[in-house]
Parts: C-alpha cells; sequence; structure tokens
C-alpha cells in the first residue's frame, strides 16, 4: 500500500501541527511563501508515510490529507 | 502508472471553502474541533440535512460560517434557549451548540439550567479558552487562580463539568484539542445519544493566555497542553477543577443511558 499526502499551499497557515505530530516524520517546513506569508509544510519522504491520517484529522485549516494510491498495473 | 484519485480535501463538501482558511490564528483549536466534528458526522449515521449547528458570539461564534450544515448565528446569551426551542419544533433533527465562556457561563447560565433540568436532546460542545479573547487579558468564571496578565484573577475557577452534572447532563466529557481521536468518538456517542450532553474542549488562546504573545510556537503551546493533561475516566467530577500546578484531568465523566 502507498499513501500520497495532498497539501493546498494557499490554505496552509503555518501553525505546524503537522509537522509535530507525524509519526513517520514525513513533512517539513519549506522555504517558499504562500500569498498570506506563511511557510507551507512539504512532504521531504513521501515514501515513510503510512497514510494513518493524524494530519489530515489535526489540520485546522483543512490544508493537508493522505488518500492511498491505487497501482495501475497489477497482475493478479 | 500511479493515479492520483481525489482532488479536493474530503471534508470539502461540508465547507464553505471560499471562507477557509478561516479566521482563528494559526494553531487554534477551534479548528480542529470543527475539523473533528466534520469526521464525526461523516463516520456515524447521520445525514448531513438533519444536523443544525448554532453558534454564538465571539471566536467560537465563527463556527457557524464555515460549516455547511443547518448553520445558525445567535446573539450573546440567547444561544442554548434558542437552541432547545429549535429542537422541540423539529424533533427529527439533531441539535448541535457550538458555545464559548460567555454564551455558556456568563450571559447564558439561566438557559443551561433550564434546558439541562429539562432534558432537552442536545449536544454543547463547549470550548473554553481560559480568557476573554476578543477584549484581551481579561478573567473569565473559568480563569485559574492568580493567572490572566491584566487584572490577576482572585477567584476559583469554575467546574464545567460538575455544572453540567448538576444541570442533568447525561454525558459529559473534557479532552483537549491534541486528543481528537478520543474526542471524535466521544461526538459519535453523543451524535446518537438522546439527552443533554455537554463535552468540554480545553483549548488555550494561544495570543493572549500565555504571558509573552507568541504566535509562531502554537504546535508547541498546544503539545504542553497535551503533556500537562491525564486520562482519568469516570473520576468524581468534583474534582475536575483547572489547577495551574496539577495536570488538567481529562476523560468520560458522565455516561447514563
Amino acid at each position: 500500500m502507498k499513501a500520497e499526502v495532498h497539501i493546498i499551499k494557499e490554505r496552509c497557515k503555518g501553525c505546524g501541527i503537522c509537522i509535530e505530530i507525524c509519526q513517520a516524520s514525513v513533512l517539513e517546513i519549506s522555504e517558499e511563501l504562500n500569498t498570506n506569508g506563511y511557510h507551507p509544510p512539504v512532504a521531504k519522504n513521501p515514501e515513510a508515510c503510512i497514510n494513518c491520517g493524524m494530519c489530515e484529522m489535526f489540520c485546522p485549516d483543512f490544508a493537508i490529507w493522505v488518500t492511498v494510491v491505487k497501482e495501475a498495473n497489477v497482475n493478479v | 502508472m500511479l493515479e492520483n484519485v481525489e482532488k479536493s480535501h474530503p471534508a470539502d463538501c461540508f465547507l464553505y471553502t471560499d471562507s477557509v482558511p478561516s479566521v482563528w490564528c494559526p494553531g487554534c483549536g477551534i479548528g480542529t474541533v470543527i475539523n473533528t466534528f466534520i469526521q464525526a458526522v461523516e463516520k456515524s449515521s447521520f445525514s448531513s440535512d438533519k444536523v443544525c449547528v448554532v453558534s454564538g458570539i465571539g471566536c467560537t461564534g465563527k463556527v457557524a460560517e464555515y460549516l455547511k450544515f443547518n448553520s445558525f448565528n445567535r446573539i450573546d446569551g440567547n444561544l442554548i434557549e434558542y437552541a432547545a426551542k429549535l429542537k422541540l419544533q423539529n424533533s427529527d433533527r439533531k441539535l448541535v451548540v457550538f458555545s464559548n465562556n460567555a454564551d455558556f457561563l456568563v450571559s447564558g447560565a439561566k438557559d443551561l439550567v433550564e434546558t439541562g433540568k429539562k432534558g432537552i436532546e442536545l449536544l454543547i460542545i463547549h470550548v473554553n479558552n481560559i480568557i476573554y479573547t476578543i477584549t484581551e487579558y481579561k478573567a473569565i468564571p473559568t480563569t485559574p487562580f492568580m493567572r490572566a496578565s491584566a487584572d490577576k484573577n482572585l477567584e476559583l475557577p469554575f467546574n464545567i463539568p460538575h455544572l453540567a452534572k448538576e444541570c442533568g447532563a447525561t454525558y459529559v466529557a473534557r479532552w483537549t484539542p491534541l486528543r481528537a481521536g478520543w474526542l471524535m468518538y466521544s461526538m459519535i456517542d453523543t451524535l446518537s445519544k438522546r439527552g443533554f450532553s455537554v463535552i468540554e474542549v480545553i483549548s488555550p488562546c494561544l495570543m493572549y493566555y500565555p504571558d509573552s504573545k507568541r504566535i509562531g510556537d502554537a504546535a508547541e503551546l498546544m503539545k504542553f497542553y497535551d503533556d500537562n493533561s491525564v486520562i482519568k475516566h469516570d473520576e468524581p467530577t468534583e474534582d475536575l477543577d483547572i489547577r495551574v500546578h496539577d495536570k488538567i484531568i481529562l476523560g468520560k465523566f458522565v455516561d447514563k443511558k
């Protein structure tokens, strides 16, 4: 199972709760700024994500969520 | 080879997305409470048009502006009474009240006692932010002893779970925003409960309650309240005062059938 982290950068207010709460240390603060002047998070090692959904549950501004990625070519 | 299934946030269908990001300070617990509430409604058997949300004034009063349920915004102190009247007219709907200290304790205390004694089916999610936030630094009935920097509070704080229990609540719980999993299951429990239920969420104001104004350290501050709390279910509600040097007691205290 592979998981993918989605971030809407314009919604982020840079509180850092997702970085604090992530057990697999997938996220870190990025260098870039959004239009409100905050540093949104970025997935530095997305392979480590275990799809626990904690960042999605805790984000106060609905800026981050996780989906399970289905692999297209699977031979059963 | 890999394909992206969803293009928007799963909670977007319950939100007025034009007004996101919200007006609250970065990391404010009210946002987490809303996020948790949306997930609780998704996971419970309620359809979203059967849920009515009522909110009042102050920071917590903004909740009704973001949620795409049947949302009502009321004046100060009239909140619980209004929700009770709505419930009496629409018995098939679930009324959820997002209140803060001003609505719940200061000017709405009479309604709280009346509605609780009558046992009207309401879910009150009380966001306790320890201080008057918009009129900065003022002490309120739930401010701990000798705290709030403008006028040092010389009175002992109100014990909200005990008050709710004495008013006849059938479900009383208390959580912090960083215990969102517990909070979500409390909300799922109470959404299907027929009775007056109160969930207190201790989410201290990140701007004005600490002595220095540190807006960047939101995660660190929230984690401080998480580390200084302990879960004790079924604790007697007399012992649940918020004291500065003791740990805050969280848990589910009353659950009547």
